[in-house]
This record gives C-alpha cells, structure tokens and sequence, in this order.
C-alpha cells in the first residue's frame, strides 16, 4: 500500500474541515477526490503530502508516518503540484524543473550535471524537452502544467499528489495530461491522488473515487461501484443522469428542467445552494 | 539529447555570465585604485613611493607625511567600507526581494534601518557618549527592529510573507515616530543637527577600527548567503512550494533574514542610511543574468561594491563641501530604477 490515511481529522481555527477520513491508495493506482467547492479536496491533499499539522489521525506514505518525518524525508517520497502558481521569478523551465532535487541538497549545495541531465530526462520523457530553455512566466497554462508535473516527477516518482490539475487546461490538454499521468501509474507503478471537478474525467481514468462532502467522505470505492447516477447526484446536490454509451463509456450530465430525468427527485436537495 | 550539451543549459555554463563577473571584479579593483587618487588633497600616483616610505618610517618630508596620512588613514579604510557596505546592502537587497518574491522590496521593509537609526539618534543624544556607544545602539535597535517584526508575524501565524510586511510597516512607523520625538526633544543647535546629519548618511566618518568590526560581520554573512544562494531560488517560489519540496521555509527564511539585517545595521551604524542600493542593484543584477540567484547574487554583490564606491567617490569630490551619500545614491539610483522598469517591462512578471 502506497498512501494510507487512517481516522484524519483537520480543524482550521476551531472549524472542522476534514472529519474522519480513511482512505488508502495502492501502488499504481490513480485515485480521483471529486466533491464540490469547499468540500476539503484541497485541505486532504496538503494532508497527505504533510503540509498542514492533523488534530487526529495519521498519514503513511510507503509505510512511513509523516508525523515526525522531516520534510526532506518526505519530499523524496511524495510530490506534490501544487494548484496555483503564484508570481514566481521569470525562471527558465528547466530551472524550475530541477528544484524537485531540492530534498537531496546539503545547506551549501546546488545542482550539479547530473541534476540538470535527470530534470532534462523527466521533460523529454513528457515530451516537453522544447521548453528547457523557455521563460516560465512566457509559456502557457498547460505548458506550466506539464513543467510542474516534470519537477513532481523528479522530486519522487512513487507517490504524486495533484490539486486540480485539469484547471485552466483546454479541453485537449486536459485529456492529454491525465493520459500521461495514467501511463506512469501504469509503467513505473506511480500512486496518484487528484482533485477533479469533472466527474467524466474521474470516471474516464480513475481506479478509486473519493467522494467528499463538507469534509466527511461520502463515499469510496471502485468507479464502477461508486460512481452511480444517484451517487453523483448527491455529491453535487442536483439531479445528474449517468448516460452509457455504445462503446461503454460513462458520461454524466446534468438534468435542466425541459429533459425528464430518471434520478433522485430535484425537490429532495437544495439544488440551488452555492458553495 | 547529449550529456555536455545540456550540461551546457546549466546557469552557470554560460560564457556570457562568467565573462561578467570577471569584468565587474576587474571593473571593482580599478575603481578602488581610481578612487584613492580622487579626492581634495592632490596626491599623485608617482608619489605612491614616498607614501610607502613615511609610513615605513624611512622618509618625514612635512608635505609628504600629511599626504600619507590622508591616504593610509581616510582614503584606503574609507574605500574598503564603502565597498563593503555596497556589497552587504545589496545583498540584502537579493535576499529580501527574493524572500518576498517582490524585485520592489528594499532591505528596509521589516524596519531594520528605522530602528538603526533610532539608535543611532539615542545615543547622540546621551550625554558623553562615545563613538562605540552609539554603533552598538544603532546596531542593537536595527535587529530589534526585525525581530519585532519577526514575532508579530509568528502571533499572527497566517500568510506568514504578507503579515511580515504588515508587520514591518508596524515596526517601521513606530521607530519613525520614535525618531521624530528624539529630534523634537533634542537640544536644536548641537544635537540636531547631528541626528539630521546621521540620518542623511555619510562615508566620511570611515575609519581602520570600523572596518575590522565590518569586515567580519559583513564578510562572514556575504559568505554564509553566497554559499547557501541556491535555497533562495526555491524560497521564492512560496512557502507552500518550498515545503513540498523538502524545503523548511522558515528556518532557512529566519537564517537568511538575520544575516541580511546584521549586514544592514552594520552598515547604518558606520555610515547612516544609504538608499537605493539595496533596491537597484539587485534589479540591474536581475536584468543581465535574469534571476537565478546562483548567478544573480555574484552579480548584484560585485556592482553593488562598485555602485557605492563610485557614489562616495562623486559625492566628496563633486563639491567643496561633501554631498551626503544618500543624495547621490539617489539621484543615479532613481532614474537607473526607472530605465529598468521599462527595459523589464516584457519579461513576465504578472
């Protein structure tokens, strides 16, 4: 088992945002977290790539507790890319991928060639290696997505945390990245967990869905076991339809009042909540 | 691709960058050796020899001892602080513009200079009080300033960079207001002026015995920070960045904000407060070599030594009367600050 999360509990200045969370994630699996906004996604990614201080409750990764591990022993097992970038110096790309060495560095240590060779690997093997020597700031949202994801890669191939990763991504990228993504579960074994917002996509590449509502896991378990049409429905508090085409594939949509739907009753949930 | 071709993608391959560097060490050397003839008293460079000889003792010409005197004991101590306090304020400047991820934050913004100078401005005013009195204030007041700064921010203990400038800005007024009562409560013909005079900075007080206590504390944090550059890279990218990455942000931040105000208390306690350098030279370093502060701090601490070295040396011999450096500084920084907002305008920063 790869990533074990047992009995997590999260407080933020007293307000309870994860309560009572289990989850567990094997190796080379790619575990999707779906739940609208303010739902904890975020919040249980930091936790598990042990960002924020847990009330109760423990995190393993490879079996190691991150309580009381230090950050490097960490860093050199689970990665992390991050949702938003914020303003960062102009770096070029290849700069920015080679920090995943971070973790490996003494006090007055830098990267070496050998460092700039591996974060140049990590880019060719993303199919990215044109952008080594382009400005981070100049390139586009999908392009930085992929830099992160290099720099991830580099840092610890084993387990990989993304929030968000499909955000501002064109609706070719996003398919492009998860695809990528889920060719690393699949050949080096990487344990993937990440927050979606599109249940198609969870359904499309996921091995396990967590659901999560107000903080409490509503439900978890295989796609094909958890993502029913009721289940979706109630995760996003409106009524959805789960639509199996010829081919197998799932799509859920949304009902809009002129199309008869065949789900939980709208009246029976505050559709019209905001959150 | 091969191996030494990417090897050659590594920042610090680039022909460019080490032929800058030579350039600006060879540049320093020639503008300390320049400016120890420049100045009021004409000495000229053949008369270096009989310098040497009066101070070994074996010449005691009246003319040539007073000009030995002027060039042993002003012009080489004066020169070398002043380079060194280039150095340490523009080094400062890199690490906090990188600490803030912000290239429009100078040394001052958590109060170290403010407090400085409000100890600088106590001591002048205590009855009797000597030379070494009033630099331990200066000092003493200038890490005060950025540790109150410091624990403001950790009883906060939320978005830990913008509640660090909030806090400056608390300790910055408060040492401000403090210095402003000083002036008001001081007598107005002998200890005002002294404290105006403080506060506008000067070289001129540069003596042997401040560069040995400037040397190694302003030497030593050069040294700690160039070392350790490269974790500065990494902090900027943000705390939560810097930890996933196996960064501890606050240990490594706390380290390198106690050497950048130690190095900025020094220097106000020597000479007053110097402004500009610690913004614009960082900037300039930023523009040649772009921001990877392996190479940019070489850069921005070497034309940081040349930048005030060439200020002191226009400011004592433009004029009859000495110009306060910060005016200098100003009035070359300002304008230089200007002209490279508009050359940086299309390199991303948003």
């Amino acid at each position: 088992m790869s990533i074990v999360c047992r009995d997590l509990h999260f407080a933020y200045n007293g307000n309870p945002i994860l309560t009572d969370v289990n989850l567990a994630v094997e190796e080379g699996e790619f575990c999707a977290l779906l739940g609208r906004n303010g739902s904890g996604k975020t919040t249980l990614i930091y936790c598990l790539a042990g960002l924020l201080g847990l009330r109760q409750g423990t995190v393993a990764i490879d079996g190691m507790q991150l309580a009381g591990a230090t950050r490097g022993d960490i860093a050199t097992r689970v990665s992390l890319v991050p949702q938003e970038h914020a303003d960062m110096f102009p770096f070029r790309v290849l700069d920015v991928v080679v920090m995943g060495r971070t973790a490996t560095f003494r006090f007055a240590q830098r990267p070496g060639p050998e460092d700039y060779q591996a974060a140049y690997q990590v880019l060719s093997q993303l199919e990215a290696q044109n952008l080594a020597e382009r400005n981070f700031n100049r390139i586009s949202g999908g392009e930085r997505r992929i830099a992160l994801l290099a720099r991830a890669l580099l840092q610890a191939e084993g387990t990989l945390l993304l929030d968000e990763p499909t955000n501002h991504l064109d609706f070719n990228n996003q398919y492009r990245l998860l695809e990528k993504i889920k060719t690393l579960c699949r050949e080096k074994g990487t344990s993937v967990v990440a927050s979606l917002h599109d249940p198609n996509l969870a359904a499309r590449f996921a091995d396990r869905v967590v659901m999560l509502n107000g903080g409490r896991v509503l439900a978890s378990g295989a796609v094909d076991q958890v993502m029913t049409a009721s289940m979706v429905s109630r995760l996003y508090e409106t009524t959805i339809r789960r639509i199996e085409t010829d081919d197998g594939e799932v799509v859920f949509v949304p009902c809009s009042t002129d199309i008869e739907c065949h789900g939980p009753a709208a009246d029976e949930m505050e559709t019209g909540r905001w959150t | 691709m091969h191996d030494t071709a990417i090897t050659q993608m590594m920042p610090g391959a680039a022909k460019a960058n080490t032929r800058l560097k030579t350039g600006l060490a060879l540049g320093l050397i020639l503008v300390l050796v320049l400016s120890l003839w420049i100045g009021w008293v004409p000495i000229a460079p053949t008369e270096l020899g009989g310098i040497v000889r009066v101070w070994l003792g074996m010449e005691a010409g009246q003319d040539i001892a007073g000009k030995a005197l002027v060039f042993g004991m002003v012009r080489i101590p004066r020169a070398l602080i002043t380079v060194l306090v280039g150095m340490g304020l523009s080094a400062a400047g890199a690490v906090y513009q990188g600490l803030f991820r912000n290239p429009l934050v100078s040394p001052d913004i958590l109060g170290v200079s403010a407090g400085a100078t409000f100890g600088a401005a106590l001591g002048l005013l205590m009855a009797g009080s000597s030379w070494l009195t009033i630099q331990s204030l200066a000092f003493f007041f200038g890490l005060t300033a950025v540790g109150m700064a410091l624990v403001i921010a950790r009883v906060v203990a939320v978005r830990p960079m913008l509640v660090l400038v909030l806090a400056g800005l608390v300790v910055l007024s408060i040492f401000n207001a403090s210095i402003t009562l000083l002036k008001y409560l001081s007598d107005p013909y002998n200890e005002l002026p002294a404290i105006v005079f403080w506060m506008m900075g000067s070289m001129s007080r540069a003596q042997w015995g401040d560069l040995r206590v400037a040397m190694p504390i302003i030497g030593g944090s050069l040294i700690l920070i160039h070392v350790a550059r490269y974790k500065l890279n990494v902090l900027s990218l943000g705390d939560l960045q810097a930890s996933s990455l196996g960064l501890n942000p606050g240990i490594y931040r706390l380290l390198f904000i106690f050497l950048s105000s130690v190095m900025v208390s020094v220097s106000v306690a020597i000479c007053g407060q110097v402004l500009w350098v610690g913004l614009v030279m960082p900037h300039i370093a930023r523009t040649l070599v772009g921001p990877n502060h392996e190479e940019m701090l070489p850069v921005a601490v070497l034309s940081g030594g040349i930048f005030l070295l060439l200020a002191d040396t226009a400011a004592r011999a433009l004029t009859m009367a000495e110009l306060p450096i910060s005016v200098v500084t100003a009035f070359i920084g300002a304008p230089l600050f200007a002209y490279l907002l508009y050359r940086n305008r299309g390199s991303g920063w948003s």
